[in-house]
């Protein structure tokens, strides 16, 4: 919908849209999209997430390869697996050094938004 | 010679989104039914909705659906198509398709597959141009496809290399090697990328120039197969080898160069006996071109092309197709003004280009003069992780190269798109940037100047309180009936305090 609203004696105008709990709002040439709850900004929710001791899928697609084991040692900024989605390929890595405690996906399985592929085991300083 | 002309009734359509919508548009001026070939997911898009027909022709993943050779020939039988158009990307480079198509009684809208042998295929056409004396860039194109002999050759060349699918484009399948250390890693991922986006693992290595721009020509050849170019478009800016936008006609290019070039553009598409619409791609660098691939399709930057010389590229293929599209040689194009298209991708600017997927909100592309939009989308349509992020593209023309920047700013600016998020911002940057205004920019623009995510700006106050009241109104609060409201002590400004 339109909104119409005087702020200080000027009249500024945008769209705004309430979409599963975000607001998207268009004024003054962007796109704002914020959390309707706690009035943050939203974009907190989309992408890597988590902390740096889990690998998150970034994005909704196919787990094309998966480059480790439960076991395997990786260092900082290793790929530890392959993601396909939009027919382009993205390599996930560890931001950690570490020891690999889970992996909780396989390969060819489509996984949403969010989900938690692996988990590494810090490695003692 | 009238006997050769065949009228088609009805076109089938081999693709989605924004280019099965220009293909539809196309036929319609002309007075044609369209047959949608659509996979399961794709029944909320435009295209369905306005095809004469529509079949499904399978489940969601490529492999299944939009590269079924078969399930698209016999959809198009099915629905009583006597052709078939396959837009860009998907089969529309499979000369086996374009084959099985002529096989069985339909007709191909594109080259022949001979010729789609012959240019498409990258390595069968670097021969082909060696033997015409056409410039080429150092590199590989052998059939030994085993990744320690790749390896090999990619010393060879010396890095930094570029490894590419041989069957595809767009970016797919292609990436590009510093060191010995990643080659393996990268050849094989480009192997598997080229296999689910063009259905072949073949792949061959380029020396990566470093300072280059890309220019390339379009070319079309008539029912006659007389090939004529209809001048270069510049597609310097690239990110991870997928262009993102483009503009017709080059800045960089003197008329020395443009007639050049052009010619050996004419030139390997008159060897390959070309008919219909194509690219000639080429590398420029300190003034010296190379010939890099051709593309055997519509490319998707055809509109700039179109806006500039005033010409309908899709409708010519139909009428090519059709057997009586002739070039006329009193005919002579000039390129008028400049254009510039933008590619609108689903994709997070501030999370470094993720893909964002979901329901289409309230979406506006404002009109006004000099302006298109093609689209694949409409509000309450669904973004699916299954294909290519690109959901629209803005086209603007105007008189001059800065006048056309200016424009295309202010037409993303007023452009909406809720519910996905979009490249929108990204674009607007690289529009103000000072290398861009200039038009100097080179292949590697990008990833100069915009290798981290843009930054997200932070709110204003005054956004702060229209977003607050943007709530209550949305929310059916007291204000709702849409007249000019005074704001004073909204309840909700006092959330975005100090964010």
């Amino acid at each position: 919908m339109e909104i119409k609203i005087r702020i200080d004696g000027v009249d500024h105008k945008a769209q705004a849209q309430m979409l599963k709990g975000t607001l998207w709002l268009h004024v003054n040439g962007r796109t704002l999209t914020m959390d309707a709850g706690t009035g943050q900004k939203s974009r907190k929710k989309s992408g890597a997430g988590g902390s740096s001791d889990t690998v998150v899928s970034p994005m909704p697609g196919k787990v094309t390869k998966i480059l480790v084991n439960v076991g395997t040692e990786v260092a900082a900024g290793q790929a530890v697996l392959v993601m396909e989605a939009m027919k382009m390929e993205y390599t996930l890595k560890s931001e950690i050094a570490g020891t690999i405690a889970s992996v909780g996906c396989e390969v060819g399985e489509q996984v949403v938004l969010g989900k938690t592929l692996v988990k590494i085991t810090p490695k003692a300083e | 010679m009238a006997k050769l002309i065949k009228k088609f009734s009805r076109i089938a359509i081999a693709n989605r989104g924004e280019v099965a919508v220009r293909i539809i548009k196309a036929c319609e001026e002309l007075g044609i039914e369209t047959v949608l070939l659509h996979s399961e997911v794709d029944i909320n898009s435009r295209a369905y909705r306005m095809a004469t027909k529509t079949v499904c022709i399978g489940p969601a993943p490529t492999a299944e659906s939009y590269l079924n050779i078969q399930a698209n020939i016999d959809g198009a039988l099915g629905a009583g198509a006597q052709a078939i158009h396959p837009g860009f990307g998907f089969l529309s480079e499979n000369a086996d398709f374009a084959e099985a198509v002529e096989k069985a009684g339909l007709t191909f809208i594109g080259p022949s597959a001979e010729a789609i042998r012959s240019l498409g295929d990258k390595v069968h056409c670097k021969e082909l141009a060696k033997k015409a004396g056409l410039p080429l860039v150092p590199g590989y194109q052998g059939e030994n496809q085993a990744v320690n002999n790749l390896i090999q050759e990619a010393e060879r060349i010396g890095y930094p290399v570029i490894v590419k699918a041989a069957a595809g484009g767009g970016g797919r399948g292609m990436k590009l090697i510093k060191s010995s250390a990643e080659a393996a890693e990268l050849i094989e991922s480009a192997q598997r990328e080229a296999q689910s986006a063009f259905g072949s693992p073949k792949v061959f290595l380029e020396k990566y120039l470093d300072r280059a721009k890309h220019i390339e020509f379009q070319i079309f050849g008539d029912s006659t197969g007389h090939v004529v170019h209809f001048f270069d478009r510049e597609c310097s800016v690239q990110r991870r080898h997928q262009k993102i936008i483009e503009e017709a006609t080059s800045p960089s290019l003197t008329d020395e160069l443009r007639r050049k070039m052009g010619e050996a553009a004419c030139a390997i598409a008159t060897l390959g006996k070309y008919k219909g619409a194509g690219t000639v791609e080429f590398l420029l660098q300190d003034g010296e071109f190379y010939l890099l691939e051709v593309n055997t399709r519509l490319q998707v930057e055809h509109p700039v092309t179109e806006e500039v010389l005033g010409v309908d590229l899709v409708k010519m293929q139909i009428l090519t197709a059709q057997g009586e599209f002739l070039h006329d040689p009193t005919h002579v194009r000039i390129p008028r003004g400049h254009s510039i298209e933008c590619r609108i991708y689903a994709e997070n600017p501030f999370m470094g280009g993720v893909p964002s997927t979901g329901l289409l909100g309230h979406v506006e592309w404002p009109e006004g003069p000099g302006r298109r939009y093609e689209y694949g989308f409409d509000s309450g349509d669904t973004i699916t992780p299954f294909y290519d992020p690109m959901i629209a593209k803005v086209i603007v023309w105007d008189e001059n190269r800065p006048r056309a920047i200016q424009k295309m700013i202010r037409v993303l600016k007023d452009s909406v798109v809720f519910g996905v998020h979009t490249n929108i911002p990204y674009l607007i940057e690289i529009l103000s940037h000072k290398e861009f205004v200039m038009g100097t920019m080179t292949t590697r623009f990008i990833e100069t100047y915009f290798a981290d995510p843009i930054k997200e700006p932070e709110m204003t106050d005054v956004e702060k309180k229209i977003a607050a009241e943007a709530m209550v109104q949305l929310r059916g609060g007291a204000k709702a009936t849409g007249g000019v409201t005074p704001v004073t002590n909204s309840p909700w400004a006092s959330f975005w305090r100090g964010i």
